[in-house]
């Protein structure tokens, strides 16, 4: 069958169609064609339009070989049409009865083929019907299926949609619950930081009291025990300034004793001292004295010579020129300053 | 000086009353003349003696100002050896020192003195020696014993063997009679050197004691004369045109330095002696004189009226670095540098009175030494310590000595009239 859909050029190409058998032959073959080619391509309920467009296809191949204007501009009978064409062959005679003949045969043939055609219309009609049926109804099949398919599609989606849903509000939940849990957790450590740093802080304020208050007691131990050291201190101090008072009296009366004495030694002192011509001045002698209680002189020596043996003379014999130096009766003035004491002869007029 | 003025140096007096030592300081001592006994030499072994050698000890002593002897009269003893010297009557007297001696022949006819000084306070000999000279010349023995003492005590240098320049005017049969003497410091023993009837003027010590140079009228001018005294040679050696005045040694001897207007106007020139090669030191129009050296021969000091009146100026011994020293009135002139070179003698003018004046060449510090009205002439004893100047007295001219910080004062008896000049000599050896 394939192969008669596909060589309908062969078939114009020779004459078998010549004879109304084969005409009804292929008339038969191609309504059995249409109506296969038709369930077949119809079975496939993907691609129904073309088939009609093939059947047109088809109907202009008759009516091209005769010169005559195709009396039926439909396009269903294109497979008879070429068949008649063919038979213009022999001589003028021959030829001309051929034609009658054709003509006649062409009469019966229209009315054949009108009969066909009547036929075959009908039979296309019924077919057409019974396919737009069957295309209905497939196409209803197809819809139902369709819609089927794509409700179930959109079922599908819809609860892959819904699991998504539900996935991401699962994950959303999920993350929400850990986020919830960190923020909990983050709010618990934040609490425990928190209540630690306080519990911290607490101690340390406790601690800062705790020495605060050691402190406190330290510094009023200290300040009880500076009390009391000062109030002792105050009565030693009152008891040692009371005695340096009395010191103070004593050395004051005392000194002032001694200064008496000092001036009347270096009254005697000077009229003894007669300084040498060679003097000069920065020249100083220092001596040592030695008395008794009573003035008078045990011993005289130098601690620092000028250089100058005559001014050094002159200082010791100034000395021991002095025959009784005029000291203190009072022991105690004495000893402090008069039983030992130096002399510095610094000539300072020269 | 005469006051008694004491520092007391109290240290830590008040603070360390147990521990600290009394410090007396005594500043100044007596002012007074150290009392010291001189007890007439005594003299054994037949010596003959011209001269009472004691006396002359005790008035080389008075006559220096630093001591006031004991009279004779007052002593308890007269002790001539250490032996016979009993501290205790000699501190009663109030003396600090007792000088002891004895005389007796020595070798050659000479004689010779064994002398002891005792510190009375101390009761400590001090000195003992024996010096000898001849039976002529006891008053030199003497000095050299005074010198002796002196330098005992006071540590100075003692003046008493060196002796004095000086020139006297006398009328002699209406004659104008000038003499040129050397004498002993206390103005005995005075020898006349030179006699004429014209000036004789500015007469001075070689370093040597040797030799005077001096200024003689003799010829009718004026001229620088060399005379050696042990032999009485003279040389002149300088009559230039003109001045020729006011010689002065250089301290080696070489040189002199004298006053010449032989270019015109008085100058200061330098000769050398043996070549007689003048250099002349001063180029001024004013009157440039009296020059003198001091001791290390460095500087010279001078008299110039360049400033308008008669002033001390210095300058180095080449003429240069020439500087007025002073100002302290319109007249200063015939300057003298004291031996150490501290202090600058000369004639100072106040008022219508001239006195000799001290100037401390460091300080510029001026100080009048005498107090009469016409004083003149200061010559510097070699220890710096006494000075000898020309004054008047009772309408005479005399030489006084007196103590170079204006102390003491002694005037030098003389057999002349007018006395001038003084010129003191340097240590003779």
């Amino acid at each position: 069958m394939v192969e008669n859909k596909r060589e309908p050029n062969d078939y114009v190409a020779q004459p078998p169609w010549k004879s109304p058998i084969a005409l009804s032959l292929v008339l038969h073959g191609a309504i059995l064609f249409f109506a296969l080619v038709g369930w077949s391509w119809s079975t496939p309920s993907h691609e129904p339009p073309p088939r009609n467009i093939s059947a047109r296809l088809i109907m202009p191949e008759p009516q091209a070989p005769p010169a005559e204007p195709a009396a039926q501009p439909k396009p269903q009978p294109p497979a008879p049409e070429p068949e008649p064409e063919p038979q213009p062959d022999p001589e003028e005679e021959a030829r001309k009865k051929a034609e009658q003949q054709a003509q006649e045969q062409k009469r019966h043939e229209d009315e054949r083929r009108k009969q066909i055609l009547l036929e075959k219309k009908k039979a296309e009609a019924a077919a057409k019907a019974e396919e737009e049926a069957r295309k209905k109804a497939e196409a209803e099949a197809k819809a139902a299926a369709q819609r089927k398919a794509e409700e179930e599609r959109r079922k599908a989606e819809e609860a892959q949609k819904a699991e998504q849903e539900r996935r991401r509000k699962e994950a959303e939940a999920k993350a929400a619950e850990e986020k919830r849990k960190a923020e909990e957790q983050r709010r618990k450590e934040e609490a425990e930081r928190k209540r630690q740093e306080q519990k911290e802080r607490e101690r340390r304020e406790a601690e800062k009291r705790r020495q605060e208050r050691e402190r406190q007691q330290r510094e009023d131990q200290l300040a009880a025990l500076a009390t009391e050291a000062q109030q002792e201190q105050a009565a030693a101090a009152q008891a040692r300034k009371e005695a340096a008072a009395a010191a103070r009296a004593r050395d004051a009366r005392m000194a002032s004793e001694s200064e008496k004495y000092e001036a009347l030694i270096r009254e005697r002192l000077s009229n003894a001292w007669y300084i040498p011509s060679s003097a000069q001045k920065g020249l100083v002698t220092t001596l040592e004295i030695t008395l008794l209680p009573t003035g008078e002189l045990v011993s005289v020596r130098i601690t620092k010579s000028s250089g100058n043996s005559a001014f050094d003379n002159s200082a010791l014999s100034a000395v021991r020129g002095v025959q009784r130096f005029p000291v203190p009766e009072e022991q105690d003035v004495f000893n402090r300053y008069f039983r030992t004491f130096s002399i510095q002869f610094d000539p300072e007029t020269l | 000086m005469m006051r008694v003025i004491v520092t007391l140096v109290l240290a830590g007096l008040m603070a360390l009353p147990a521990q600290a030592e009394l410090l007396i300081r005594i500043t100044e001592g007596a002012d007074n003349a150290l009392p010291v006994a001189v007890v007439p030499f005594g003299e054994s072994g037949g010596v003959q003696v011209s001269e009472n050698v004691g006396q002359i000890v005790r008035d080389d002593l008075a006559m220096s100002g630093e001591f006031k002897p004991l009279e004779t009269s007052r002593m308890l003893s007269l002790p001539s050896s250490s032996d016979d010297v009993f501290f205790r009557d000699w501190r009663l007297l109030g003396q600090k020192y007792l000088l002891v001696g004895q005389l007796s022949p020595g070798d050659a006819g000479k004689v010779q003195a064994r002398f002891e000084l005792f510190d009375v306070n101390r009761e400590q000999r001090i000195l003992g020696a024996t010096a000898s000279a001849p039976a002529n010349n006891l008053r030199g023995l003497a000095h050299h014993i005074s010198d002796r003492v002196y330098e005992a005590i006071t540590g100075n240098k003692g003046v008493f063997s060196t002796k004095i320049a000086y020139v006297t005017l006398d009328m002699e049969n209406d004659k104008r009679v000038y003499r040129l003497n050397v004498s002993d410091v206390d103005g005995k023993q005075s020898r006349v050197r030179l006699k004429s009837n014209e000036p004789i003027l500015s007469p001075a010590w070689s370093p040597d004691g040797q030799k005077l140079a001096y200024v003689s009228f003799e010829t009718g001018r004026p001229a620088i004369y060399i005379h050696q005294l042990s032999s009485g040679d003279r040389t002149r050696i300088a009559q230039f045109p003109g001045l020729n005045s006011a010689p002065s040694w250089s301290p080696d001897g070489e040189s002199m330095l004298m006053t010449l207007s032989r270019d015109g106007n008085a100058e200061i020139y330098e000769m050398d002696i043996d070549s007689r090669r003048l250099t002349r030191l001063t180029d001024h129009w004013a009157i440039d004189t009296e020059p003198s050296w001091s001791a290390d021969g460095d500087e010279l000091v001078f008299t110039s009226d360049r400033s308008g009146g008669p002033q001390v100026y210095a300058m180095d011994d080449d003429g240069d670095d020439m500087r007025r020293l002073t100002f302290g009135s319109r007249y200063n002139a015939r300057p003298r540098f004291s031996p150490d070179g501290d202090h600058v003698f000369y004639v100072h003018q106040r008022d219508s009175s001239f006195h000799i004046a001290r100037l401390n060449i460091e300080t510029g510090e001026e100080t009048i030494l005498t107090r009469s009205k016409l004083d003149e002439s200061p010559s510097v004893a070699p220890n710096g310590r006494l000075l000898i100047y020309a004054t008047q007295q009772e309408g005479k001219s005399v030489l006084a000595v007196i103590s170079a910080d204006g102390g003491s004062n002694y005037i030098l008896p003389s057999r002349y009239g007018d006395v001038r000049e003084p010129a003191w000599s340097p240590f003779i050896n």
